[in-house]
């Protein structure tokens, strides 16, 4: 670091984290622009534990970088509520950083803040793909402490709660993260025969539903071998950089859910069981899929409009129970939404797959049919997700010209499932959950009004 | 006396008209809102908030005197940035603290230091204004400014933040190579800029030097004019000094720079600005070593100026331009870059991500992108040809092509083929023994170039400068490695090997048997080994019937007298009793002997006339991987009696009606040379005349396609006989109609070619039934004129082997087709609107194709029995079986079994080999006229 940094803020309040392993977090830091003094660092988490990597910055450092994030904001003329993200890559300092900056009130005046997460630039590359997770986790929980900031709490507590589990989730990420390039001998692709390692019919449900659920699915058992076997096997099915955003399950002790992932193994306790963390499952930015490899059941949340309505409202419970909160000690995430009579969480929200697909069903059937051991069955593999992005493609763009860009809504959905052969309703969920990943929202501009009318109607019927 | 309006200043804002508003409900601002999209909003609407409508570059600089302002956007125009604020957006980018290292006097240093900082890069955005920026920030140097330095940023500007993380590395290394390039223009410039004030000051030092003595002589060493003159004269030196040490800096920074890549060293000592930008100064610059001499080499233009002891006041001076701070060279280099970087990014990101996913996608298929994929996907494959087996082997576990095993060419005739059609074969073993030393690419261009041959060898002999323009055009094989190219490049070959004294015209004549077969005969005249030399290639009806041993034998004749090498191989695949050589991938070498079964009365007239018509062996010798694999898993497989089963038994699809064999030569017909019609008009691409085919071209064609699909109700038949590998030919009078018929169909072609060479757009002259072998979709010019007569007449003679569209009458002469395939690509009822639109679904329908003729091609069951007491039979029930299910019509099938066969040739021929199967199939059913 260079010798030209401004000494560092007189009492900086540092919270050390015990993290299992290598964490490739240098720091996180809290800094508010104060209207007398200019930026300052409010409060800083560190790792705990010896230096893994090769850039180690002193508080004076962090200091200054988290300084260098609020450099500008002045002109800062975004809506009140709004949550920016910069990001730098400060090669001289070999440092990249994160920042959500947003305004908040402290000791009764508005100010602009930032909340940062300072890495190596060496950790670039494994960052870059879990930055939205990252992002997402920080907002919400930033939305929660503008909260407490306003009813005049520290904000401190109220981040901690997400900065320790991203810490957590990027040090388990570091080892035991899906890598890019997947070996088909790790899969279930590579047996003789569909069914030798689990059941046909299971294996086309859990493919099948993983595809409609954007990718995005849990696999639960009690053998880690067998849960990473369909783990592997589900992110054949995802682009290298969702398989980075892919967690395979520790053999010696389980991970606990992080929402965000797109597949991720998770082992049973020694009783066999598996607590469902509701709150993180619905916070996630896609529908799940629950894959239990012991009892070999698929199970699936509704479809994106329908999660992505659900979560809003649980959301706002959420936010709108700790703005009811009495004091700074009631603050218990998963617990809060208990205060608030106005929204009962359906927590029954895994059902069965219903639509059957055309696709996945001819992929495996056929994929089999082709000998082992060569690359024969990974180029089918890649001609078969050829053919998924580019149906998706297509869908979208089917879309976007019949609704001139969504000026129009979109009323012609027998005709697109006709000319795009997507008939089958499975098949027809699978290319929309792939294109809504290319286009977020796109489940909510054809399916939601229908949807949310009908919610709303239901809502007001039960008012009565 | 207090108003109303006065108490309203003493009230608190929520007490007005929020009496009734509950506090204990979260206010919006803290809250999240409860649908992901209002009545206004849709997926397409969060990059509308902005007030510029395309994502544009913008070069800023934060001046010393004026502040942060932006420079240039690319592109240029007004348009670009709309009401965008360009200089609101400049001060928020360039406010950010970039430069935390040190520039100018460091403590303890009397002279100024450069540093030469890193660029930094930053992703930010204004939520409110809806835009978001990638700024790349970047010191350039400057002589004039303050600490030397100059401040710049180059901004990548979209309204969809996410477009900008999700390509982060992307537009991170593109403006890392434009910044790269820009500062080293830069460094050139400063080093510049430096010598030619060192001259200044040399030249001041001189004159102050001689006004110095001067003084010193009339006014003595102590008076206040000379000491001042002495003052004077050592800061000069002081300043010579100084600049001097910045020279040694910026010269000594290549060497600082070496290890880095995207370092584009330069020569400090090449000082005269390269204003001719037709000229790379890089290719001028010296060794390495020599750039970081300190020494100066005086410019003789430059003419020094002498320094006044003030210099101008700070804001009196003008600062330089982005361009003159820049080499020349290097400033329009770098807005090159821009500009690509520009139209790389420009677009929804969902496009752009989606044809990344393809991209990597295409490359773990390399075996079938040749059939509808655009060029780059296959081309690199060429290109990597050399490497091929090594790399590819080991990574992906493939046996190696065939073109690399046995160093001989591969004979197709050795696997089976399922189409049920008449094949007439193009038999390369003459190639072989002719071009045995040539490059194994150009001798297996010659089975598709033989029609093109005959009339450049024509041409030659008649004085033609036609083909001795080919040959020099097509001297630069290296970018001309596709079909077309070759065609030419095999003639320039091909040409001495012409016995001209002996050259005739092999006159075909037409029998008409009863059943209808075509059987061509060559006249007596005709010496076979002229034949053989001449047209290399040939072609011949083949009858499935029983037996054919003597034919088998005769036919592999040449083959031994070709290579020695294939001898033993070739009775490995003939002899039943002997192992039979497979590629245990695509186990071909199994069908190989259901197909080469040949019809004893062929037998008869190959041995008559002394035709080659077996290709040499191919089978991939050398593959041992497959070998084993074979043998291991499928040994007994070839312990049956494989040679006394027909085509017909092997596969209940194929025909058994008449089949024969003829020699291509027999079918160049008399009025074939009537042609008036030069080399070039039968080499020239369609689509641009030379250009490869890009995805803008075939989205183009989508439209036509579109409007076609509408327009004719057989568009489905049209298209299947492509699919199908049965040449359309698109008749008409008027051009413009028959090149817009012949670019819509031509998404539908299999391996159209990087040139398009599969496709003729526009022909005015008769074609030959070796052109049906090269081009499946022609556009042909109706005329009435005795050019058009001939045309009338080729196209009556070979009307059996082709369809013809005609675009006039609007009417289509093709076998009916029944099946479902094509009805999902092509339904006139389609809603959908634009052409685009119908091309990427298009292309996802010849995607599922695709693997479908993969799967089917390198499927084992379907090829090679599953244990050793199984016999062909099961194998071929298995095959239709297969095929029945893919599809209820057989029709369908046979689009499978053409795609599989050019899969096949493809990868048994190695990469850059020409895929055109050397069997040229047509159906002997009866074909339809359909119109409007």
């Amino acid at each position: 670091m260079s010798s030209g940094c401004p000494p560092q803020s007189p009492a900086v309040a540092k919270t050390e984290v015990a993290v299992d392993g290598a964490c490739p977090l240098l720091a996180a830091t809290f800094a508010y622009w104060d209207n007398i003094l200019g930026p300052r660092v409010r409060h800083i988490w560190a790792p705990r534990g010896p230096p893994a990597l090769a850039v180690q910055l002193g508080d004076g450092d962090i200091t200054f970088l988290a300084n260098h994030t609020l450099n500008g904001e002045i002109l800062r003329s975004a809506e009140s509520g709004a949550v920016d993200v910069k990001f730098f890559v400060l090669s001289e300092k070999g440092v990249v950083i994160v920042s959500l900056i947003f305004d908040g009130e402290l000791k009764g005046d508005r100010n602009t803040c930032a909340l940062s997460v300072i890495l190596p630039q060496a950790e670039l590359g494994f960052y870059l793909p879990l930055h939205a997770i990252c992002v997402d986790r920080l907002k919400h929980s930033i939305r929660k402490g503008r909260i407490w900031m306003q009813k005049g709490y520290n904000i401190v507590s109220v981040l901690t709660s997400e900065i320790i589990p991203i810490m957590e989730l990027l040090s388990s990420m570091k080892t035991h993260s899906v890598p890019e390039d997947i070996d088909i001998k790790d899969t279930v692709l590579h047996d003789d025969d569909i069914g030798d390692s689990c059941h046909e019919d299971f294996l086309h449900k859990a493919i099948s539903s993983h595809l409609q659920t954007c990718g995005c699915s849990m696999v639960v058992g009690s053998n880690p071998d067998k849960v990473n076997k369909i783990v592997r096997t589900l992110c054949l099915f995802l682009t290298p950089t969702e398989r980075r955003c892919s967690r395979l399950c520790k053999s010696d002790g389980s991970f606990s859910y992080d929402t965000g992932l797109f597949v991720q193994g998770l082992l049973k306790d020694s009783t066999g069981s598996f607590v469902l963390p509701f709150r993180q499952v619905l916070y996630s930015p896609y529908p799940t899929t629950h894959i239990d490899v012991d009892v070999n059941t698929v199970k699936q949340m509704p479809p994106c409009h329908e999660h992505v309505y659900t979560q809003r409202r649980y959301m706002r419970a959420e936010l709108g129970a700790l703005w009811k909160a009495a004091g700074e000690d009631d603050v218990l995430p998963d617990t809060v939404i208990h205060t608030d009579e106005t929204f009962t969480p359906d927590l029954n929200i895994f059902q069965d797959v219903m639509h059957k697909d055309t696709l996945v069903m001819g992929f495996l059937d056929e994929v089999f049919l082709l000998k082992p051991g060569l690359s024969l069955r990974s180029t089918y593999l890649a001609q078969f997700l050829l053919l998924l992005h580019r149906k998706a493609l297509t869908l979208l763009k089917y879309i976007e010209d019949e609704t001139q860009k969504g000026k129009k809504p979109f009323r012609s959905l027998r005709s697109l499932k006709t000319d795009l052969d997507l008939t089958s309703e499975g098949d027809l969920n699978i290319i929309m959950a792939l294109a809504e990943k290319l286009k977020s929202g796109l489940h909510s501009f054809v399916f939601g009004k229908p949807f949310y009318t009908s919610v709303q109607e239901r809502d007001v019927l039960m008012g009565f | 006396m207090i108003g109303s309006p006065d108490l309203v200043a003493f009230t608190k804002e929520n007490d007005f008209g929020d009496a009734n508003v509950d506090h204990s409900l979260l206010p919006e601002e803290f809250n999240v809102p409860p649908f992901p999209y209002s009545e206004n909003e849709n997926p397409w609407s969060k990059t509308s908030y902005a007030k510029f409508t395309k994502d544009f570059i913008l070069i800023s600089e934060f001046s010393e005197q004026v502040g942060p302002q932006p420079l240039l956007t690319i592109p240029d125009g007004p348009k670009v940035c709309g009401t965008f604020d360009l200089n609101y957006f400049s001060l928020r980018i360039m406010s950010v603290d970039y430069q935390a290292s040190f520039v100018g006097h460091p403590p303890g240093c009397s002279y100024p230091k450069l540093n030469f900082v890193e660029d930094s890069k930053v992703v930010l955005g204004d939520s409110k204004e809806g835009a978001f920026a990638y700024v790349h920030h970047l010191t350039l140097y400057d002589l004039e400014a303050r600490g030397f330095v100059r401040p710049f940023c180059v901004a990548y500007i979209s309204a969809d933040e996410r477009k900008i993380m999700q390509q982060f590395l992307e537009l991170s290394a593109e403006f890392s190579k434009a910044s790269e390039c820009l500062k080293t223009g830069n460094r050139k410039a400063f080093a510049n800029e430096i010598e030619k004030k060192l001259k200044d000051l040399e030249y001041t030092r001189a004159i102050l030097h001689k006004e110095t003595e001067l003084q010193k002589q009339s006014n003595g060493c102590f008076s206040t004019q000379a000491i001042e003159k002495a003052n004077e004269l050592a800061n000069v030196e002081k300043s010579i000094y100084e600049h001097k040490d910045l020279l040694r800096q910026i010269t000594s920074y290549p060497n600082r720079k070496m290890k880095d890549p995207d370092f584009l060293p330069y020569d400090s000592e090449n000082t005269v600005e390269s204003t001719d930008l037709g000229q790379d100064p890089m290719n001028d610059s010296k060794p390495q070593g020599q750039s970081d001499s300190p020494d100066i080499k005086r410019s003789p233009s430059y003419t020094p100026q002498l320094i006044k002891a003030k210099s101008a006041k700070c804001f009196d001076k003008r600062l330089k331009t982005l361009e003159e701070l820049c080499d020349l060279y290097f400033y329009h280099q770098t807005m090159d870059q821009l500009k690509q970087i520009e139209k790389t990014f420009r677009g929804d990101l969902c496009y752009i991500y989606t044809n990344q996913i393809g991209q990597a996608l295409l490359k773990k298929q390399k075996v079938t992108n040749f059939l509808f994929e655009d060029y780059s996907s296959w081309e690199e494959e060429e290109t990597d040809k050399d490497t091929y087996n090594e790399k590819d082997n080991l990574l992906n576990n493939l046996p190696p092509p065939a073109s690399i095993q046995a160093g001989e060419p591969v004979s197709l005739e050795s696997f089976a083929s399922c189409v049920e059609t008449l094949h007439i074969k193009m038999d390369p073993g003459d190639e072989v023994k002719v071009f045995q030393e040539e490059d194994s690419t150009e001798a297996c261009a010659c089975d598709v170039a033989q029609g093109l041959s005959d009339e450049c060898m024509d041409a030659m002999m008649k004085g033609s400068l036609s083909s001795g323009e080919s040959i020099e055009v097509l001297g630069t094989e290296k970018s001309f490695k596709a079909q077309g190219p070759q065609l030419n490049e095999t003639v320039t070959h091909l040409s001495p090997h012409y016995p001209v004294t002996v050259r005739k015209r092999i006159v075909t004549k037409r029998a008409n048997s009863e059943d209808s077969i075509e059987v061509l005969s060559t006249t007596d005249s005709i010496i076979p080994e002229d034949l053989r030399a001449s047209y290399p290639c040939a072609i011949y009806e083949e009858d499935y019937s029983d037996t054919g041993e003597d034919c088998t034998n005769n036919m592999h004749e040449p083959i031994f007298s070709i290579n020695s090498d294939t001898v033993a191989h070739n009775e490995c695949v003939y002899d039943a009793a002997t192992l039979v050589q497979v590629d245990a991938t695509c186990c071909m070498g199994q069908e190989g002997l259901s197909y080469r079964v040949p019809a004893p009365e062929l037998a008869q007239e190959c041995s008559a006339n002394g035709v080659v018509k077996q290709e040499p062996q191919s089978c991939r010798q050398g593959d041992l991987a497959l070998q084993v694999d074979f043998t291991l898993d499928d040994a007994s497989i070839s312990d049956g009696p494989v040679s006394s089963i027909t085509p017909y038994e092997l596969n209940p699809n194929c025909l058994s009606d008449e089949t024969s064999r003829m020699t291509l030569d027999d079918c160049s017909d008399s009025t074939s040379f009537m042609s008036t019609s030069t080399c070039s008009d039968r080499t020239n691409p369609p689509f641009l005349y030379g250009s490869p085919i890009t995805v803008k071209q075939k989205k183009k064609a989508g439209q036509c396609a579109l409007r076609f699909i509408r327009q004719y109700p057989f568009a489905q038949q049209a298209i299947h006989c492509l699919l199908s590998g049965r040449p359309l030919i698109v008749l008409g009078s008027d051009e413009r109609t028959v090149k817009k018929l012949v670019s819509a169909l031509s998404i539908y072609v299999p391996n159209l070619g990087k040139y398009g060479e599969s496709v003729k757009a526009w022909l005015s002259s008769p074609f030959q039934l070796t052109d049906l072998q090269i081009w499946k979709l022609i556009g042909i010019h109706k005329v009435t004129s005795p050019a058009g007569f001939s045309i009338l007449h080729s196209l009556k003679r070979y009307g059996r082997y082709i369809s013809i569209l005609d675009a006039d009458q609007k009417t289509l002469r093709c076998p009916p087709y029944r099946g479902t395939l094509v009805e999902r690509l092509a339904d006139h009822r389609t809603q959908i609107k634009h052409g685009s639109t119908y091309f990427l679904h298009a292309q996802s329908s010849l995607t599922q194709l695709c693997a479908k003729a993969f799967l089917y091609t390198f499927c084992h069951h379907l090829h090679l029995s599953v244990n050793p007491s199984e016999d062909q039979e099961v194998v071929a029930a298995r095959r239709t079986q297969f095929l029945r299910h893919f599809s209820c019509d057989p029709e369908d099938g046979k689009v499978l079994q053409f795609l599989s066969e050019l899969i096949k040739c493809h990868y048994l021929r190695g990469p850059g080999k020409g895929v055109n199967p050397p069997i040229f199939g047509f159906n002997y059913v009866t074909s339809v006229v359909y119109k409007i």
